[in-house]
């Protein structure tokens, strides 16, 4: 049947076409469609359940944070994902506390989307609370000062210009804090 | 089996299809990209031996706010995607087509308008990568008005082509014309998914279009145009016909139909459906057919004629690169798999895979295309045969020491995520080594294209080249 695509481009053109279409729709179209959790925020204020907490849109400060967190190519070194593996929610996990995985519900509110493809330096998917104002500000002033041996650039134009440092502040301090995981709700500010 | 094989063996020769007279073709599109192309390739070669040294040396000209590793590494991969390897791609398909049609280019005008708009997107995007105009996506973070703008050029450039093929003298169409109208029509989808239909989606769900953007715009776009020009240039410039025309169906319409199903592969593991995971699992799996189709069938072209390799540069890139195919499409399939996954996944060994994808099968394709099509469409000889082998094996030696220090690099710093007593820093000073030696490959390769551009630009400015290249007939 395909050796008629060798002679006629019409023919050629539907083949590909469908065949691209198939795989094309199923893949992107019907899983929204399927997994409902890709569309609705965390909610869940029953512990049996599990963890709880509620998943709040970002703030007008926030999302300037998070302009500056996409402008400046953070997300290139810096996945937002603990993943279904045991050293995953261990290395987000804090204080001898192991993170909860992240779930779709949790990004409902994200574009663009964070994820990431590389991890050279941590996952930031729980970093929300685990540091102060304070030590962002040195932090991004030198990365070595604090953490010797990091190769992250220092970002001073950030650390010196107070709104915009404030709002990457108040954005990080947001990454995985719709699901309530600290048992002794030590977050930092 | 092996008879149907034998008889399809022989049905295009491509020589006959280019029985023709050459002088009806004039090229001007052709030239334009390529020399553009190749323009960027040395610009952006640059850039990525810049971001290279970032990792060693992480305060390099770090406080430079425009000149960060976030503003960088998008610059380097967009221009290295769609200002050379994408242009170069176009290029030889200027040239390429209308010789396999029988016919002059539909449009040269429109050809040239092609160029002009491509090179402004790509002089555009520079600009907004170093700037932070950023969309956030991977291999679609340039603007939207640039995003536009790139689907006016992608339309020129299609219908160019299509009208050719639709004027075309010779009725069967030999397969580098359906990967080259399968790119067309595919990444024109690709590419509105990846770009456009995102904006409507936000979370997983984005992240789900972005990833069938990523995937494809390897799979459905580099894979197949890539495809084109060594389906071409193999039998070419070996001067040997196609082994099996029946092979490149199987390998061509298994392409079509499983690649664009692998996407979710990106975030195995990830908070995505576990059911969309499996699916891309098995799909990548599935990727091994079309792959190893097409890499049989270019071996068996070459059986009996290995020893051309001596000496014909271009068929040494062709070959490596085939080799290199073969390798990161075994690479994809294994590690989607989620045990290989769990070690693999967000280390180095991905832009160890990617490299070799990119750089070691798809622009090694690109630039035998290159030794090959600017000779004739400058109807000058090559400027040194000497220098292009120089420039091969520079390459071939950056190229393996990135991808194997990678790939090393890479295992063993999973195993080290894996193990939470290894506090993460330690995990990163670990790497050092492997960067070091990333760094000095990057070095390699980009000798390598300094001697091929330089090749090439010696060559259009026609200088003579008769001396050297006897010279180096004599040496080899």
């Amino acid at each position: 049947m395909l050796r008629k695509a060798d002679y006629s481009a019409p023919i050629f053109v539907a083949a590909a076409l469908f065949m691209f279409f198939v795989g094309g729709l199923l893949t992107t179209v019907v899983p929204p469609i399927v997994d409902k959790s890709w569309a609705r925020p965390f909610d869940n204020s029953d512990p049996a359940k599990g963890v709880t907490g509620k998943l709040q849109p970002y703030t007008e400060q926030q999302l300037k944070g998070r302009n500056v967190y996409v402008r400046e190519g953070c997300w290139y070194c810096h996945t937002q994902q603990t993943r279904t593996l045991l050293a995953d929610t261990k290395r987000s996990g804090w204080r001898g506390v192991d993170a909860p995985v992240s779930t779709p519900d949790e990004f409902v509110y994200d574009s663009p989307h964070l994820f990431g493809t590389k991890r050279t330096g941590p996952d930031l998917s729980r970093v929300g609370g685990k540091y102060d104002e304070q030590w962002h500000r040195a932090h991004f002033r030198n990365p070595r000062d604090l953490v010797p041996g990091s190769i992250m650039p220092p970002y001073p134009w950030i650390a010196d210009n107070e709104e915009e440092f404030q709002a990457v502040v108040a954005y990080l301090q947001t990454l995985g804090r719709a699901k309530n995981w600290r048992p002794d709700n030590d977050y930092e500010r | 089996m092996q008879n149907e094989i034998a008889k399809s063996a022989g049905e295009i020769p491509v020589s006959e299809a280019v029985r023709y007279n050459e002088s009806l073709h004039q090229d001007t599109t052709a030239k334009l990209f390529l020399v553009s192309s190749i323009t960027y390739f040395f610009i952006v070669g640059i850039v990525a031996l810049m971001i290279a040294a970032k990792f060693v040396w992480p305060e390099l000209l770090g406080t430079v706010q425009y000149l960060t590793y976030g503003r960088l590494r998008p610059l380097h991969v967009n221009g290295m995607l769609f200002g050379w390897l994408l242009a170069a791609d176009m290029g030889l398909m200027y040239y390429v087509v209308p010789r396999l049609c029988g016919v002059k280019l539909w449009s040269e005008k429109l050809g040239i308008a092609t160029a002009a708009l491509w090179n402004f997107i790509i002089l555009g995007a520079v600009v907004s990568t170093i700037m932070g105009w950023n969309q956030g996506w991977e291999y679609a973070e340039l603007p939207m008005f640039l995003d536009v703008l790139v689907v006016v050029a992608w339309i020129m450039f299609g219908a160019n082509i299509f009208m050719t093929v639709a004027i075309r003298k010779y009725t069967q169409m030999y397969v580098t014309i359906w990967y080259c109208l399968g790119t067309i029509l595919w990444t024109a989808f690709v590419y509105l998914t990846g770009n456009f239909a995102a904006l409507f989606a936000t979370g997983v769900n984005q992240a789900n279009l972005n990833w069938m953007y990523v995937h494809n715009a390897v799979g459905l776009i580099f894979t197949p145009v890539g495809l084109a020009i060594a389906y071409y240039f193999i039998p070419k410039t070996s001067n040997s016909p196609l082994h099996s025309h029946k092979l490149s169906m199987i390998g061509f319409w298994s392409l079509a139909f499983v690649y664009v199903w692998t996407g979710a592969h990106h975030m195995l593991h990830g908070p995505i459906s576990q059911w969309l995971q499996t699916i891309a699992i098995v799909f990548s799996v599935m990727l091994l057919v079309p792959v190893w189709a097409v890499v049989y069938n270019f071996f068996a072209t070459m059986r009996g004629q290995w020893d051309q390799m001596r000496d014909n540069v271009p068929l040494k890139f062709l070959m490596t690169g085939v080799i290199f195919y073969l390798l990161t499409c075994f690479q994809g399939p294994m590690h989607s798999l989620r045990s290989v996954n769990a070690i693999v996944s967000k280390t180095d060994w991905i832009p160890g895979h990617a490299h070799m994808a990119v750089l070691g099968a798809f622009s090694f394709f690109a630039i035998a295309g290159c030794y090959y099509v600017v000779p004739k469409i400058f109807r000058r000889n090559l400027f040194s045969d000497s220098l292009a082998n120089w420039s091969f094996w520079l390459f071939l030696i950056g190229g393996v020491g990135f991808f194997v220090t990678l790939w090393l690099g890479g295992f063993w710093q999973g195993w080290q995520w894996n193990n939470p007593a290894i506090p993460f820093i330690d995990t990163v000073v670990a790497l050092k080594p492997v960067w070091i030696v990333r760094f000095f490959s990057g070095i390699f390769m980009f000798g390598g294209i300094v001697a091929f551009a330089y090749n090439i630009l010696a060559t259009m400015l026609g200088s003579s080249g008769n001396e050297s290249s006897k010279m180096a007939a004599a040496t080899a």
